[in-house]
């Protein structure tokens, strides 16, 4: 058997796994190859680090950021593409690298930079899961962090004020959106009827931003009229998410973790009927 | 030492370049729609787009850039002189090169560029469908998120190239100490955004991978085809010819960038396809290039 693999990752809320983009996008990956993943949800106990999160550790290695982690997945065979051709393959990439550049900054901001949600939401939010006193730190800090990377990428003239480049980067958001409405078009995942990696990133980047309540919410309002997105966002949490969210609705903050493993849908490595352990009607 | 593209002659002695001001209107040009007027004037004669030196000056992701840009202009049938400036990155609008200064309009940048041309009623992706514009969107991003960055690394944060390469070039025009006072500060500039997009932490080995990956999945989805969505160029074709025609011709400290794209057989035939209908059949610009 392969070594256990745990994750560590932000937990979840508002029907969500997790709230943290990067760390659904791995949760997502694991349940459509069949990784079985052991959670480690941080909480405010000064228990393991809270830099680089989503981390992957393993008896003998430490993966961090997700790219990587999906490349280690793949390599211990757990491969939700190999039914993919090269070509779509490529498109995968290329998806990817759209949402990393025009929709991430407007998620960004949403989450991190637009002072009503920020303070009122996002920063409650991580400071309630981070112990005493970093949680006075930390939050501002990758706040910080969103802004300047909004900034650098985007805030170059003639884009002088923050406005400005706002309004740039929400619009760019809105394009992002109705063009993977139209590449997704009336079916189930991106590549047919089995989920991949693009669906696990564009789920991972999506479902916060269609679910957490914001009192900012411009950009949730554009994607609740995409309805082949939301229904997507949708289906995943039903298909793969069901009985794991039970688990997290009401898991006490003292608990700390969640096994995957038995508590939620399995797929079977070659991808037939989903087998479902604790369901007896199956 | 210095860095010479095979396929560019210098024809520009370095020295002090006079500050010119192109400004009649400068155009932001970033998704906004233009007003009738710019509809309604046709393509002037006298276009030009400004670069920095090329002999000299210019560096691997400048060059790329604007290679783009011209090839874009070619495939629309525009007609356009190419200037080189020493302070061509200061008179742009957006502080990126290449820029182009059509009638009374100046627009920098391929994506506005595209944008303005449509204005004026040249479109060479007007007969794609919805699903495939935004395939086409989404690899001109890969291209920009892998190849641009990976360029913008290998010539800033990568050590070797930059003490043999990058700092003497982009200084070049200048005298001391303000060659190296700009030298530093771009070199500043652009570690800090490295980093804040996770690239700092990055090997130069990993950076290459990336670069193979990105080729990769372009070489995969041209396949046996002419163009990227067949028998047309789009502006994405213009792009990836752009970067991998500069990255396959310019002499670097080491050969590892170029090889990577050598690789791929069908990658350079798309570059050499491009070049002869685009390049050398109007008798413009680059002397035929060696790509074996």
């Amino acid at each position: 058997m392969a070594a256990p693999l745990e994750l560590s990752c932000w937990g979840g809320g508002w029907g969500l796994p997790s709230v943290h983009s990067e760390s659904l996008v791995v949760m997502a990956y694991a349940k459509f190859s069949g990784a079985p993943l052991k959670v480690n949800v941080i909480d405010n106990t000064w228990r393991g680090s809270r830099g680089d999160v989503p981390i992957l550790t393993t008896k003998d290695n430490i993966v961090s950021q997700p790219a990587k982690i999906l490349n280690f997945l793949r390599k211990q065979k757990y491969n939700a593409d190999y039914e993919l051709s090269a070509r779509q393959g490529a498109d995968t990439l290329a998806y990817i690298a759209l949402l990393e550049e025009k929709l991430l900054p407007a998620v960004l901001h949403t989450f991190w930079v637009e002072n009503d949600n920020y303070f009122t939401v996002t920063k409650p939010w991580f400071a309630s899961r981070i112990p005493f006193p970093l949680s006075l730190i930390l939050p501002g800090r990758m706040s910080k962090g969103a802004l300047n990377r909004i900034l650098l990428t985007r805030g170059e003239p003639p884009l002088y004020h923050l406005r400005e480049v706002e309004a740039q980067i929400y619009r760019d958001a809105k394009e992002c959106l109705n063009l993977l409405s139209h590449r997704l078009g009336t079916s189930q995942f991106f590549f047919g009827d089995m989920p991949s990696t693009l669906d696990a990133y564009v789920f991972g980047f999506l479902a916060p931003l269609y679910k957490v309540r914001f009192p900012k919410v411009q950009l949730q309002e554009h994607l609740k009229q995409l309805s082949n997105l939301c229904r997507f966002c949708d289906d995943i949490l039903n298909s793969y998410f069901r009985h794991s969210l039970g688990a997290f609705s009401c898991v006490n903050r003292n608990q700390q973790q969640t096994d995957f493993g038995e508590a939620s849908l399995l797929l079977d490595k070659k991808r037939s009927m989903p087998i479902c352990r604790n369901s007896p009607s199956l | 030492m210095s860095l010479v593209a095979e396929a560019f002659v210098s024809q520009i002695a370095v020295r002090w370049a006079k500050v010119n001001v192109i400004i009649s209107s400068t155009d932001k040009g970033m998704g906004k729609s233009y007003p009738q007027t710019i509809a309604a004037e046709p393509w002037p004669e006298n276009a030009t787009l400004y670069q920095q030196l090329k002999g000299e000056q210019i560096l691997l992701s400048d060059n790329a850039a604007s290679l783009a840009v011209q090839a874009f202009l070619q495939m629309c049938n525009l007609p356009i002189k190419v200037v080189c400036r020493a302070n061509a990155e200061y008179m742009s609008p957006s502080g990126k090169v290449p820029f182009i200064h059509v009638g009374n309009q100046v627009v920098s940048e391929l994506g506005p560029i595209v944008q303005f041309v449509k204005a004026k009623g040249h479109s060479l992706s007007d007969g794609l469908d919805e699903v495939q514009k935004a395939e086409m969107k989404a690899y001109m991003e890969l291209v920009n998120n892998m190849l641009l960055t990976a360029e913008l690394y290998l010539q800033w944060c990568d050590e070797a190239t930059v003490g043999e390469i990058t700092h003497a070039r982009y200084g070049s025009p200048y005298p001391w100490p303000l060659n190296h006072i700009l030298a530093y500060q771009k070199q500043w500039e652009v570690r800090r955004k490295m980093k804040a997009i996770g690239w700092g932490k990055k090997t130069l080995d990993q950076v290459l991978e990336d670069v193979d990956q990105c080729c990769q999945a372009l070489s995969q989805r041209l396949g046996t085809q002419p163009y990227f969505f067949n028998k047309q160029p789009t502006e994405l074709d213009a792009l990836v010819f752009g970067h991998l025609y500069t990255i396959l011709t310019t002499q670097l400290t080491s050969d590892e960038l170029s090889e990577k794209v050598k690789n791929y057989s069908n990658l350079l035939a798309f570059c050499r396809r491009i070049e002869q209908h685009y390049f050398e059949d109007r008798g413009k610009g680059s002397s035929s290039i060696r790509l074996s």
